[in-house]
């Protein structure tokens, strides 16, 4: 181990590199991997409606990054709009080159200062130490990670955030945090800060006639009317509140590691029918924890919609917060919002949600839409 | 001091008013912040690029109070949203009347006057963890980041 990230002459030989030029040999070094481990693994996804493959030299990543996107997964596809390279270098031995960069420059959301532009961006993910670059250009993005054993369970839960983020947000699709559970007809998002509990509102529905899109992070579009997209196909909850839903105590995929990790639901193997790829967003809910027994929903502002649903996507997310916030902005106009005050009892969330759809529905019907 | 126009610190600041109310968010800082009635109305004169006085004298207009009261009110808080760095004094000291009243906040549908209520900017501070740049100390022989991951 050392203490600085760049020798002072190896920062001196990539002082002018450009960000395409990094780009290019982190890709070289792909190819040489996707040699070394006699070949790719392709797997391929509809998110959002556009055709995404994974192109995996070697299988040590596919049980980290695959299970999250099964409930999306197709057969392969002649042209895929976006493709993924994805390495590691202990199962490959390609050794990734030396960062060209120096420590300060790692920016908020892990971009990487000189290293991003209107083509190339360029991010490290700190923590799961991981390196996302996306051309837009060629619509390619990769992934390396040192080593497969290093990624931690929530990225496991909603991997390639980052290539996600940047490349659909091109196409008017932002990634938001925020639950969605609903019926093919219309639902609703949750939304709210961690430990709000988007997550315990989303996975009691999937004891109910709700189906499930997300707990944590989705993907919204507004055309032609607000929709999202189910992304992710995992739940969390924390371990020491899995006894509120006993129904999915059984369907803890890592019940060996609670002591270190929030319990994780791989929900397209235990409940594949309850999972929705996309539905109109017919309201916004607030979830609040009330500490009563009964689930209520009471109007609240746009405003305080927004609030809940923009800060905590923007500062989790690189790329342009500023546009992503009036995307949200647009969203809260368009939908009325809610608080959603959760009660002890949790098999009324789903009943209130319910409750809140078929009105709406009747509402639009009489409207004649 | 009166003619002094401010404008939004954009592009550190974004903000939406949505319903007479504001949501604005610090992306350098990591805080964001919510204004309603008597402070939104404020907020929209600041976007409107109209003067300090003009503020004042919307706000005299639509409330009753006592116009010292209201003048000490609007001045705490655009000193506030200042010391946020959320607003920024103007460079330019040119008017447009027309426009900047184009895009007031509607608080006239009532002839009578309401009761001023000061205005109160809420901060909130929980997402800037999530900004903080944790300084990179661990790294491998290679030069990669090398920290443990932090629950989520």
């Amino acid at each position: 181990m050392i203490n600085k990230l760049l020798l002072p002459d190896m920062a001196a030989k990539n002082a002018r590199m450009e960000p395409l030029e990094f780009f290019d040999e982190v890709c070289e070094k792909y190819g040489q991997a996707e040699a070394a481990g006699g070949g790719c693994v392709d797997r391929y996804y509809c998110i959002a409606g556009l055709a995404v493959r994974l192109r995996f030299a070697g299988e040590a990543l596919l049980p980290y990054i695959t299970p999250a996107l099964a409930h999306l997964a197709t057969g392969p596809v002649g042209e895929p709009a976006l493709t993924v390279c994805l390495w590691d270098s202990d199962s490959t031995n390609i050794v990734m080159q030396p960062p060209p960069w120096q420590a300060d420059d790692y920016r908020e959301g892990g971009e990487i200062r000189g290293f991003v532009d209107e083509r190339i961006h360029t991010i490290v993910q700190i923590g799961v130490n991981a390196l996302s670059v996306l051309d837009r250009e060629r619509n390619l993005g990769i992934y390396w990670v040192k080593t497969a054993k290093q990624i931690p369970y929530y990225e496991s839960g909603a991997p390639l955030r980052a290539i996600f983020h940047l490349w659909m947000s091109q196409r008017g699709i932002q990634l938001i945090h925020a639950g969605a559970v609903g019926l093919p007809s219309g639902g609703v998002l949750l939304v709210g800060k961690g430990g709000s509990g988007k997550s315990t509102t989303a996975l009691a529905c999937l004891n109910s006639e709700l189906f499930y899109a997300s707990d944590d992070y989705c993907l919204l579009a507004h055309h032609p009317t607000p929709t999202v997209f189910s992304i992710y196909s995992t739940g969390k909850k924390n371990a020491d509140d899995v006894g509120r839903l006993p129904f999915m105590v059984s369907h803890i995929s890592n019940p060996d590691r609670l002591g270190t990790e929030k319990a994780v639901y791989l929900l397209s193997e235990s409940f594949p029918d309850k999972l929705l790829p996309s539905f109109p967003i017919r309201a916004i809910l607030i979830p609040r924890i009330s500490g009563g027994r009964e689930t209520a929903l009471k109007p609240a502002s746009p405003a305080a919609g927004l609030a809940a649903l923009a800060p905590s996507t923007i500062f989790q997310l690189p790329g342009d917060r500023k546009k992503g916030f009036q995307t949200m902005g647009q969203l809260v106009r368009q939908v009325p919002c809610y608080q959603l005050n959760l009660g002890t009892d949790t098999g009324q969330i789903p009943e209130v949600i319910l409750d809140l759809l078929y009105t709406n529905q009747n509402s639009c019907r009489s409207k004649g839409h | 001091m009166a003619s002094e126009r401010f404008t939004i610190n954009s592009p550190k600041v974004v903000h939406e008013i949505i319903d007479g109310e504001v949501v604005i968010v610090h992306l350098v800082k990591g805080h964001y912040y919510s204004l309603v009635k008597t402070g939104a109305e404020i907020w929209s004169g600041i976007e409107r690029g109209i003067s300090r006085k003009q503020i004042l004298e919307e706000m005299v207009s639509r409330y009753d109070g006592e116009p010292a009261e209201i003048e000490k009110a609007v001045n705490n808080m655009i000193e506030q949203l200042q010391e946020e760095e959320l607003i920024v004094v103007a460079q330019t000291d040119e008017s447009d009347s027309t426009t900047a009243a184009a895009g007031a906040i509607e608080a006239n549908a009532n002839p009578e006057k309401l009761s001023f209520e000061p205005p109160k900017l809420d901060k909130y501070t929980d997402m800037e963890d999530l900004l903080l740049l944790d300084p990179i100390h661990e790294v491998d022989e290679t030069g990669w980041p090398n920290v443990k991951p932090a629950a989520v």
